[in-house]
């Protein structure tokens, strides 16, 4: 492929990044939290994205909702799910070798998707809503892709305010550093990895419903984002909240830049490339993070 | 009980060596078939059930030696027994790439690095369409040879469930139990863990790499997401599990149950048998984290070596 690149090429493709990345950071968000509370790699996080792009995707065939304002039924729905499943099983391997929580969170996945298999069939659905770009000087953007980064950047500001400032995020704070000493503090710790988990859910679902006007929804759209979540964590360093948010960014824009050359077949190669650097080069993380 | 399990070892092998010269086709490539998931899920138990490293990726080995035996017979004219090792061998060098910097980190990077790695395989197969053939698959000059095939899974099946059976009862495979139980612990009594879990890693890629290739002459024809497909690794996953990881026979056990069980019944409700394959993996985790072979032993007061 011997394609001139422009500068305005350049540009384009450094924005659509942006744009890419802040959906991953706030879904890895979730995985983060997930892992910093409960050192529970959760393999079911992009199974919920997908229930959460279903979510949408059947409120608005059905009902005809607005997709944006169908975060307001996915969030809570999985949120519900999430602790659901916090309180059921994983509660029940906290404490166990990593490989059980791995494999329980795996086989919950794969029975959720297969039930999504055996409800919604295995059809590419889409929801038509907001098609066409905004225009500005030599960019285009499609306009579902600004709103839905307007989206992520505001709920993972708002996650991230939250962790920072309310009792319960400082709460949660404490029992990722250590739980022992949270323990001391009178903090229920068994009720944080509830919330925790639950918390987690919403953000993956919210990022479901907002990918959901932007690509195909089918059952197994999920373990891409799983896998690029915990791309995201690597980066910016496992149980580094800000960490998450930057890392995410990053591998936003890396794709992009990486399509400039390659085919975007490839440029997912690109990412997983990226991931074994980082595990060569810097295996805590850019930020730097808890070793695990 | 000892020596009537052996024996009773030795006459099941011996009937099944001769069960091919009266058995029906479908007899034999049912069989062959079952060797093969025995192969693949005591595979997935040499890393992940002795060492404690899960591998979520597995069939990605599978994958390339498939494919690496697919371009050796029909762009080189291989015969398919050398070009089959030629599969593991294939595995093997993946294995090292990849292992080499995901293994020096604890499991979680390595679980999920795996995961990723099938996506990759896959991706790049497609591409190469020059070699591969891309989308549209390999197809193999048509040769039936089901009960060479036979054979060669059968020994690939033995031949991983020897090693199975020597690492447990031997002081190598003390090292790699002592990394899954306490990975500091096993550093501090001078194990080389990055060495050990690197040597489990590409013992296991080897064997799915051959059997790839064996599958790819049986059936004649592959393409991406037949070989590189995530319920392969979800399938020897569950049989290890469900027999009883880390042991010798529990993957073997789990692989016949659920295979017949399989070619039975479930295998008509598709996306319901899936659904049990995921239920099957959260009860054993929870419940009875031994497996079957576990629970038996238990209540039989069998020795743990069979």
């Amino acid at each position: 492929m011997n394609v001139v690149i422009t500068p305005a090429m350049v540009g384009q493709v450094v924005i659509s990044g942006l744009l890419a990345g802040a959906l991953y950071s706030l879904v890895a968000l979730g995985l983060a939290l997930i892992f910093g509370v409960m050192r529970v790699i959760n393999i079911a996080h992009g199974t919920i994205l997908m229930l959460g792009a279903y979510t949408t995707f059947w409120s608005f065939h059905i009902l005809g909702l607005n997709p944006y304002l169908s975060l307001l039924v996915s969030m809570p729905l999985m949120f519900l799910l999430g602790v659901l499943l916090q309180r059921t099983f994983v509660r029940r391997v906290v404490d166990a070798p990593e490989l059980s929580s791995l494999l329980l969170t795996f086989g919950i996945s794969i029975a959720l998707v297969n039930m999504a298999q055996l409800a919604f069939t295995s059809d590419l659905r889409s929801v038509e809503f907001l098609t066409g770009a905004f225009l500005l000087g030599p960019f285009a953007f499609s306009k579902s892709r600004v709103i839905s980064f307007a989206f992520a950047v505001t709920l993972s500001l708002f996650a991230f305010w939250f962790l920072q400032r309310t009792k319960l995020g400082k709460a949660i704070r404490a029992t990722s550093q250590s739980r022992e000493v949270a323990m001391v503090c009178g903090i229920n710790v068994q009720r944080i990895h509830l919330y925790s988990f639950g918390i987690a859910s919403a953000l993956s679902a919210a990022g479901g419903s907002l990918v959901a006007v932007m690509v195909a929804i089918q059952p197994e759209m999920g373990q891409v984002y799983t896998f690029k979540s915990f791309l995201v964590i690597v980066l910016g360093g496992a149980g580094n909240y800000p960490g998450a948010l930057l890392g995410g960014m990053l591998l936003g824009l890396v794709e992009q830049l990486s399509s400039l050359f390659l085919t975007t077949q490839v440029s997912e190669a690109v990412a997983y490339l990226l991931l074994v650097l980082v595990l060569l080069l810097r295996p805590t993380g850019l930020l730097g993070g808890r070793s695990t | 009980m000892k020596r009537a399990f052996q024996v009773g070892l030795a006459v099941l092998l011996f009937g099944l060596a001769l069960y091919p010269t009266m058995a029906s086709g479908y007899g034999i490539r049912f069989m062959l078939q079952l060797f093969m998931w025995v192969a693949l899920a005591q595979s997935w138990n040499l890393i992940s059930g002795l060492t404690g490293y899960v591998s979520f990726g597995h069939v990605a080995f599978f994958g390339t030696g498939a494919y690496a035996a697919g371009i050796l017979v029909t762009t080189h004219g291989w015969h398919w027994v050398p070009a089959s090792l030629a599969g593991g061998v294939a595995a093997v060098i993946l294995a090292l790439l990849i292992g080499y910097p995901c293994l020096r980190l604890k499991g979680p990077y390595f679980a999920i690095s795996m995961l990723g790695l099938n996506e990759v395989m896959r991706v790049l197969v497609s591409y190469f369409e020059g070699l591969t053939g891309g989308g549209s698959g390999l197809s193999f000059p048509t040769q039936p040879a089901s009960v060479q095939i036979y054979y060669a899974m059968a020994l690939s099946a033995l031949a991983v469930t020897g090693a199975a059976y020597f690492i447990i009862t031997s002081r190598f495979g003390l090292k790699f139990m002592t990394i899954r139980e306490d990975e500091v612990a096993a550093e501090a009594m001078g194990i080389d863990t990055a060495r050990y879990k690197l040597g489990a890693f590409v013992l296991s890629a080897f064997v799915p790499g051959v059997v790839g290739g064996l599958f790819a002459r049986d059936t004649g024809y592959i393409e991406p997401i037949s070989v590189f497909a995530l319920i392969i690794t979800i399938t020897m996953i569950v049989m290890a599990l469900f027999g009883g990881k880390g042991t010798v026979w529990g993957p073997v056990l789990g692989a016949v149950t659920l295979f017949v069980l399989q070619e039975l019944v479930w295998a008509r409700f598709l996306f319901f048998y899936q659904i049990l394959f995921g239920a099957i993996i959260v009860v054993v985790v929870l419940l009875m984290p031994r497996g079957i072979l576990g629970v038996l032993q238990q209540r039989y007061h069998l020795p743990r070596t069979i």
